[in-house]
């Protein structure tokens, strides 16, 4: 993708977020200043930046905005309640189109029907059009040129001046080169020569013409730029950028910015690989220095030191590499806001959303694959959850339904928690469903404790709602929503009080490079299973595994537990040791046990998803490398079992 | 001569005068795929750059200049 493009998906998203931010600080208090401001020049920025596209209605928009904006800041009148909301209308448009842009490569044919919608609403305002910009001292051109240069604006150190340099056409009549003189400005950063409009045919190409105009960054002071372009006063604009600003708090997030560097996400992913391989290598020596420890124990003792040494580096790395991984969520969930209302509008449901924590950083694995699950639950609170209003008022509550976003970090998980104040779950209906559909018969329903009641949302094309909307039930249920957050290696729980609302998090671990493994033994063989699958270990007399049913079963803490055979299940001869030893893990939130033949040790290894054959397997999740070079498979416990 | 012809290539070498953009013009209308290879070029001026920018043919070599590599010819491939 073209390098411009690319920036301004980045950049447009992030001034829309601001914008939107910006707007929400304006709803709850009008007469905020500094929101004001800082949401005009988000329009002013937005609007050079769409001008570099084919987005004329997005830029005639944001241009009636901004002067509709500048209009406000002039006068000091605040903004009404439907001004602010038609403004976020816009914003949301905006964000459409550069969704559109990202994925068609143009905005959408009904565009300009929306724009015109929009601006009619924005109406006359005060008409002072377009000279506030040049009044700031903030010439049109300088927000393109920013746009342009934005890479290396942001790499910069100190303060930069922006040129424009519009030769007249018959300059090199009078033996001016316009390209040295740029080439001479002193402490050149980066310049770009633009045609002066299209460039014109070659078949009508006039040589002797100058067609071009340069505009080009320096990081001398502006007096030295004037100097070197002092023979051609008439034809320069210059300018000094403006240093970023602090003060929004989108800004913040951003941190340093003159100090950040832009990174491909695929080579972290191989820095990430590899330093997953060296951990698995460091490994390795400890399985050396064991061996050295039988034949030479000085020798062990150094190969000790050195294991020692390495370990602590490649952990150091382990940890830099997770931290350089890490993004902040906001990017991957700053759609959310538009598509609630919009869902909301469809659905003629009011509602206050609000997002908290949603800066909380997170593997980029993570960030990528979140937003869809997130979505989905949204979605289902909103089709499902929230009432009507005339249903809200019946019940007592307010009319404007809640859904609320908390993203915390909690040790090594990190939190997503989406609550709605909406008519809840109730256990008892959801256990009726379930036998209407013959998902469970009428036995093991009524044996579900409400808890795993509640769980029954995530069975496959589950769904209570007496009427599908075209919103929530298209056949991806929340199944859909509890696979996504396995394949990330996380869990997710749900509450839910009848009439009060529901809260479902999402509970995701925080660093997804190396997978802390248990090695157990299935007869001979070896597998891996990860820690975070594994509820507890246990180990009982055989012979208080009680025969229930057709299967097995045994009672620790307490509770009745079914027991599964590891060997069995993988096709081998049943394990019989006087020793039980048990894995408690849960499936679909119940705990089931599994025996094994012995518990071998831990590791810290790089899973490798499994490809091939073996991807056929079911209850494989991947494979690891042991540190004597052999290949562990590593089990999906809830697979197996399930 | 700044812009010489062989075959399908047309060479930039040296300094690349004002005068040098019409041979220029007549190398791309005579052959629109031709490829330029600039890396004997040392200077070029505006009147060469815009109808290089214009014509956007295939590039070959790069000069040694470093204005013209890092702010010209990085943006032309």
């Amino acid at each position: 993708m073209d390098e411009l493009l690319t920036q301004f998906l980045i950049e447009g998203r992030d001034l829309v977020a601001g914008a939107e931010a910006d707007l929400g600080r304006l709803a709850r208090d009008p007469g905020d200043t500094a929101a004001l401001d800082s949401l005009f020049r988000a329009f002013h920025t937005l609007k050079g930046s769409v001008g570099l596209f084919d987005m004329a209605p997005a830029e005639a928009l944001l241009h009636r905005a901004e002067d509709d904006l500048g209009a406000a800041r002039k006068t000091g009148t605040p903004l009404t309640a439907d001004r602010i909301d038609t403004l976020l209308a816009s914003v949301d448009a905006v964000d459409r189109w550069i969704d559109e842009l990202e994925r068609d490569g143009r905005i959408g044919a009904d565009a300009t029907d929306r724009a015109e919608r929009l601006i009619a609403r924005l109406g006359g305002g005060e008409a002072i059009q377009a000279e506030h910009a040049v009044e700031q001292g903030y010439p049109n051109w300088l927000a393109s040129l920013q746009a342009r240069f934005s890479l290396r604006i942001a790499a910069a150190e100190g303060a930069l001046i922006a040129f424009r340099y519009t030769p007249d056409a018959d300059c090199f009549f009078r033996g001016d080169d316009p390209l040295a003189l740029a080439a001479a400005v002193p402490d050149l950063v980066d310049i770009a020569i633009l045609p002066r409009g299209d460039w014109p045919a070659l078949d009508h190409w006039d040589p002797f013409r100058c067609h071009a105009i340069i505009e080009g960054i320096s990081a001398a002071p502006i007096d030295a730029v004037r100097t070197a372009f002092r023979l051609v006063p008439d034809q320069i604009a210059v300018a000094a950028l403006p240093v970023a600003q602090a003060d929004t708090g989108s800004a913040t997030d951003r941190g340093d910015g003159a100090r950040l560097v832009r990174v491909e996400g695929a080579r972290l992913d191989a820095l990430a690989a590899d330093v997953g391989e060296l951990v698995v290598a460091a490994n390795g020596l400890s399985h050396a220095t064991r061996l050295a420890e039988r034949l030479d124990p000085d020798l062990a003792s150094t190969l000790r030191a050195v294991q020692g040494d390495i370990d602590r580096i490649s952990g150091r790395l382990h940890q830099a590499v997770a931290a350089v991984r890490r993004v902040s969520l906001a990017a991957s969930l700053r759609r959310l806001p538009r598509l609630v209302r919009e869902i909301a509008d469809s659905l003629g449901k009011p509602v206050h959303f609000a997002m908290r924590g949603e800066s909380t950083e997170v593997d980029k694995a993570i960030a990528e694959n979140l937003f869809e699950p997130v979505l989905h639950i949204v979605r289902n609170a909103l089709d499902h959850g929230l009432e009507s209003p005339v249903q809200r008022r019946a019940a007592g509550k307010p009319e404007k339904g809640h859904i609320a976003i908390d993203v915390i970090r909690q040790g090594d998980e990190v939190v997503v928690g989406i609550s709605d104040d909406g008519v809840g779950i109730d256990p008892d209906a959801m256990r009726a469903s379930a036998v209407a559909r013959g998902t469970i018969d009428a036995a093991q329903a009524a044996a579900l404790s409400d808890a795993q009641a509640l769980r029954l949302i995530f069975a496959a094309g589950f769904s209570t709602a007496a009427e599908i909307t075209d919103l929530s039930g298209r056949g991806v249920g929340m199944d859909a929503v509890q696979n996504a957050v396995e394949r990330l290696r996380g869990r997710v729980v749900i509450e839910s009080r009848v009439g009060e609302g529901t809260r479902i998090e999402l509970r995701l671990p925080l660093d997804a490079i190396t997978t802390r493994l248990l090695v157990v033994r299935a007869g001979e063989d070896r597998y891996g299973v990860r820690f975070d699958q594994i509820v507890e270990t246990a180990r009982i007399d055989a012979r208080d595994i009680m025969t229930v049913g057709t299967g097995v079963a045994c009672v620790l803490r307490e509770r009745t537990v079914p027991v599964l055979d590891l060997s069995t299940l993988l096709g081998g001869a049943e394990t019989a040791d006087d020793t039980a030893r048990l894995l408690l893990t849960e499936s679909a939130g119940e705990q089931v046990a599994i025996r094994v033949t012995a518990f071998d040790m831990q590791m810290d290894a790089l899973v490798r998803q499994t490809e091939g054959l073996l991807a056929a397997l079911p209850g494989v999740a991947g494979t690891a490398l042991l540190d004597d070079g052999g290949v562990l498979l590593v089990l999906d416990l809830p697979e197996l079992v399930g | 001569m700044s812009v010489t012809v062989s075959g399908d290539i047309v060479h930039l070498t040296g300094a690349c005068l004002v005068e040098d953009a019409e041979p220029l013009l007549l190398a791309f209308h005579a052959n629109p795929a031709c490829t330029v290879d600039v890396s004997g070029a040392v200077r070029l001026h505006m009147a060469v750059a815009q109808l290089l920018l214009a014509a956007r043919p295939k590039v070959s070599g790069v000069p040694s200049d470093v204005f013209l590599r890092d702010h010209l010819f990085a943006k032309l491939r």
